[in-house]
């Protein structure tokens, strides 16, 4: 880790040096030990802030937005999530691909509080899928994780306590919006909730509210949730969001099959397209 | 003749007084006390080229279906946005069937293939957030089907007679 963390700022420090980008955006410390956060780097001399442990848990893909309209390139640190979320901004047309310079870690799983961070607990994809220059070598790492059996249990449920269950999760929901903000799939310039005018939405912080803002946020992410597990993390209320969202891309993949979302920049998702031969269920 | 007038507005008054009987009651099939007398409310959005014309010749044929649907004409099947469903289960819709053109037959030539794949993902969706799957259908109706709409919306309104009044996903 100490050699990737020596590696990155090296690269920082003379990418920035050659004027081949303007900005890097990597981890930084923070007061506690156990904490990273994200940084970014302007100046050559300012790479030593840069640090790389088993902390860096936050997603550094949408920070690139901030960049969306300006031509500068942008340096970024890229791991398996941050290198898919970055497919799914190029592929959303948020960004260019040219305005980005990606160097590639291989990530070994985070940690959160001293054990394994739950957001890369079902993480298949350690290797970044798209990078400029990659630091080591791809180390792969685990397949087949059972990524699907909580929502298989939740599935086996009765309806009725699945509703309940549902109810109660968005019971706790405070609507701080907090899992738009951070996710990668959410890059749409006006979210659906903040046109109050037409009335999608109601804003009342009820149950019932909050339970449909969590559906539709799912329905809208579904067939491009690349999983990174952002949404559950920045929850400050603990919904588990990544039930339902894994449900979607469980359903989007026996349905429509297709590679999981983000492995390419030239992504089509599922709800984008069509085959004839779809499954069909209405006749 | 002017003399009338006053008299037609007295009568009126009159009638308004007498008949508040015929005011609109509150016709929410949840709210009535008698669990017998409940019929489902259903809300079908019916695309204009294909099923809307279906319905129109079911009523030219003088078919008979349950009036328990109300419908809303949309320019294609395409059109019905997810988020439609969620907003008529929460506004006390006890069922919503959406209806378009055969597969290979949309108006705007591939708007019900989309329309197809949303509501398969939509249908798993709303049975994961624990509603009843018969209260969300689609179906293809096209514009000579007047039969198949009499059958679908009789069928439709049976099953979810049977599944009784949707608490799930409603406002208070």
């Amino acid at each position: 880790m100490n050699e990737i963390e020596s590696n990155l700022r090296q690269r920082a420090r003379s990418l920035l040096a050659e004027g081949k980008i303007s900005c890097f955006i990597g981890w930084g410390p923070t007061r506690f030990p156990d904490r990273a956060l994200p940084k970014f780097i302007f100046k050559p001399e300012e790479a030593e802030q840069l640090v790389y442990n088993e902390h860096c848990l936050n997603l550094l893909a949408k920070y690139t937005l901030a960049f969306q309209y300006s031509n500068e390139v942008i340096g970024l640190a890229a791991r398996g999530c941050e290198a898919r979320a970055i497919n799914r901004l190029i592929a959303d047309g948020s960004l260019k691909r040219d305005n980005l310079y990606l160097v590639g870690i291989h990530c070994e799983g985070m940690k959160e509080n001293g054990s394994p961070a739950e957001k890369c607990q079902y993480c298949c994809h350690r290797d970044p899928v798209i990078y400029d220059e990659l630091l080591g070598e791809p180390a792969g790492g685990p397949e087949n994780l059972p990524r699907f059996a909580e929502v298989e249990e939740l599935e086996n449920m009765d309806a009725d306590a699945r509703y309940e269950y549902w109810q109660g999760q968005f019971a706790k929901c405070i609507r701080c919006y907090a899992c738009r903000n951070i996710c990668p799939a959410c890059n749409c310039l006006e979210c659906y909730t903040e046109q109050y005018r037409t009335g999608w939405q109601g804003k009342q912080a009820n149950t019932l509210e909050n339970s449909l803002f969590g559906f539709t946020r799912a329905y809208h992410i579904g067939d491009r949730c690349i999983e990174c597990g952002e949404c559950e993390r920045a929850c400050p209320m603990d919904i588990s969001l990544m039930k339902l969202n894994r449900k979607l891309v469980k359903d989007v993949q026996e349905l429509f099959g297709g590679a999981e979302a983000g492995l390419s920049a030239e992504d089509i998702h599922a709800l984008g397209s069509y085959r004839k031969e779809d499954l069909e269920e209405f006749m | 003749m002017a003399n009338l007038a006053p008299n037609g507005l007295e009568a009126q008054a009159q009638n308004g007084k007498d008949n508040s009987n015929l005011k609109p009651q509150n016709s929410k099939p949840g709210m009535q006390s008698n669990p017998a007398e409940w019929e489902p409310k259903i809300l079908a959005f019916c695309c204009n080229w294909c099923t809307y014309t279906g319905a129109d010749l079911a009523g030219l044929n003088r078919m008979k279906y349950p009036d328990n649907i109300r419908v809303i004409r949309v320019p294609c099947s395409g059109r019905v946005n997810p988020q439609f469903i969620f907003r008529a289960f929460q506004k006390g819709y006890d069922g919503v069937l959406v209806c378009g053109c055969h597969p290979w037959d949309c108006h705007y030539t591939a708007g019900n293939y989309y329309t197809r794949r949303r509501f398969l993902l939509m249908k798993r969706l709303l049975e994961y957030a624990g509603i009843d799957p018969g209260r969300f259908q689609a179906r293809w109706i096209s514009g000579s089907e007047a039969a198949k709409f009499r059958d679908t919306i009789s069928k439709v309104t049976e099953e979810i007679k049977a599944l009784g009044p949707n608490y799930k996903l409603k406002e208070e």
